[in-house]
């Protein structure tokens, strides 16, 4: 806790009166009507808040319109990655259900032919696998494709 | 918080909103809208902290490419402007580390480059001088105090951020903002007036 009245009035003035109560505002304007080296201190913040504000910093308009066409070029790419990438989830999760749905009645069709054709257990099992397999892989590959075709076709604006 | 406050927070609320959905979804136009809001106070803030304008304008450019990388991680229940300020703060001492290895809350050194004077456009020549006089005399005296402090000075007095705000963008607790608010006053006040006698 700060006891001494000066340094706190000095530090309610650097926070410019930011966060503090009523009771702290008439606490500090009190004190800076009875007390020269506070008020003095007051009129130099407030002076020094005048000469920073007062200093042209500007950004020039090239380097806006520079940056705006970056950006607007990475949002575009940006937009096409979020859009292939939508395409790849959904076909994964076609896939999937497909999959889900399919598998037990492939099983039993596969172990109706391996049994009807008369070939070992392994060799239609594998053959399932290969079934099971190619379709889903096929699918990914061709919407992967898909999505990176419609990328290029939206392509960004050069520049 | 007063209700003044509670009626700004209440209405800025939609805007934070709709800006951090755009931002989501790298809406380009939001972007370009950003850009020209910000464009002053951003280029301020990151030329005072890096001391050079051509660095900051580097920074600049960087700083709304992550802006929208990172985007989805705005939340928009907070001001924008803070957010922004923390992206380009980050940025600036990845750079800083990069260049060398201390960090932005070293003080910086007497016997380096002031701070960049930017040009003056003004038409009248009295204006022109006093005005150059008056900005060199701030620059030189912001050069020479630690940049912790500086950064401070700028976001509470020049960007008119909140303590709260300011400890938002820094990473430090209000009670350090507030102590280097007071320290950076202190350091700054003598040599503005030192330049004046």
């Amino acid at each position: 806790m700060n006891h001494d009245p000066h340094q706190q009035a000095q530090e309610m003035i650097a926070c410019r009166s930011d966060g503090l109560s009523q009771a702290q505002q008439a606490w500090l304007e009190a004190h800076l009507a009875t007390c020269d080296r506070c008020r003095e201190y007051a009129n130099a913040a407030e002076e020094l808040v005048r000469a920073l504000r007062s200093v042209p910093i500007t950004a020039g308009a090239e380097l806006v319109r520079t940056t705006q066409a970056r950006a607007r070029a990475h949002a575009l790419k940006l937009q096409q990655q979020r859009e292939r990438m939508w395409l790849i989830w959904i076909s994964c999760a076609v896939v999937t259900l497909s999959t889900a749905l399919t598998t037990p009645l492939l099983w039993q069709g596969f172990a109706w032919l391996g049994a009807w054709i008369r070939v070992p257990d392994a060799i239609w099992q594998t053959g399932f696998v290969l079934f099971w397999i190619a379709p889903a892989l096929a699918t990914s590959v061709l919407l992967a494709a898909s999505g990176t075709f419609l990328g290029s076709r939206n392509g960004a604006p050069q520049g | 918080m007063n209700a003044t406050a509670c009626y700004f927070v209440n209405w800025m609320e939609p805007e934070n909103t709709a800006i951090a959905r755009g931002l989501r979804r790298h809406d380009p136009d939001l972007l370009d809208r950003l850009i020209e809001q910000y464009q002053h106070r951003l280029l301020r803030y990151l030329i005072y902290l890096t001391s050079s304008r051509e660095t900051a304008e580097d920074l600049f450019q960087e700083t709304w490419l992550r802006v929208l990388e990172r985007g989805g991680q705005y939340d928009g229940k907070h001001a924008f402007n803070t957010w922004l300020f923390a992206v380009a703060r980050n940025l600036a001492i990845d750079l800083m580390r990069r260049k060398k290895p201390e960090s932005l809350d070293a003080p910086r050194g007497e016997d380096e480059a002031p701070l960049d004077i930017p040009d003056s456009a003004q038409p009248s020549a009295l204006d022109v001088v006093a005005q150059r006089e008056l900005s060199e005399r701030v620059m030189a005296g912001l050069a020479g105090i630690p940049a912790d402090y500086r950064e401070t000075i700028v976001l509470r007095f020049h960007e008119g951020l909140s303590l709260e705000e300011i400890a938002a963008v820094t990473g430090a607790p209000v009670g350090t903002v507030k102590s280097r608010l007071y320290r950076g006053l202190n350091a700054l006040i003598p040599r503005l007036k030192g330049a004046q006698g």
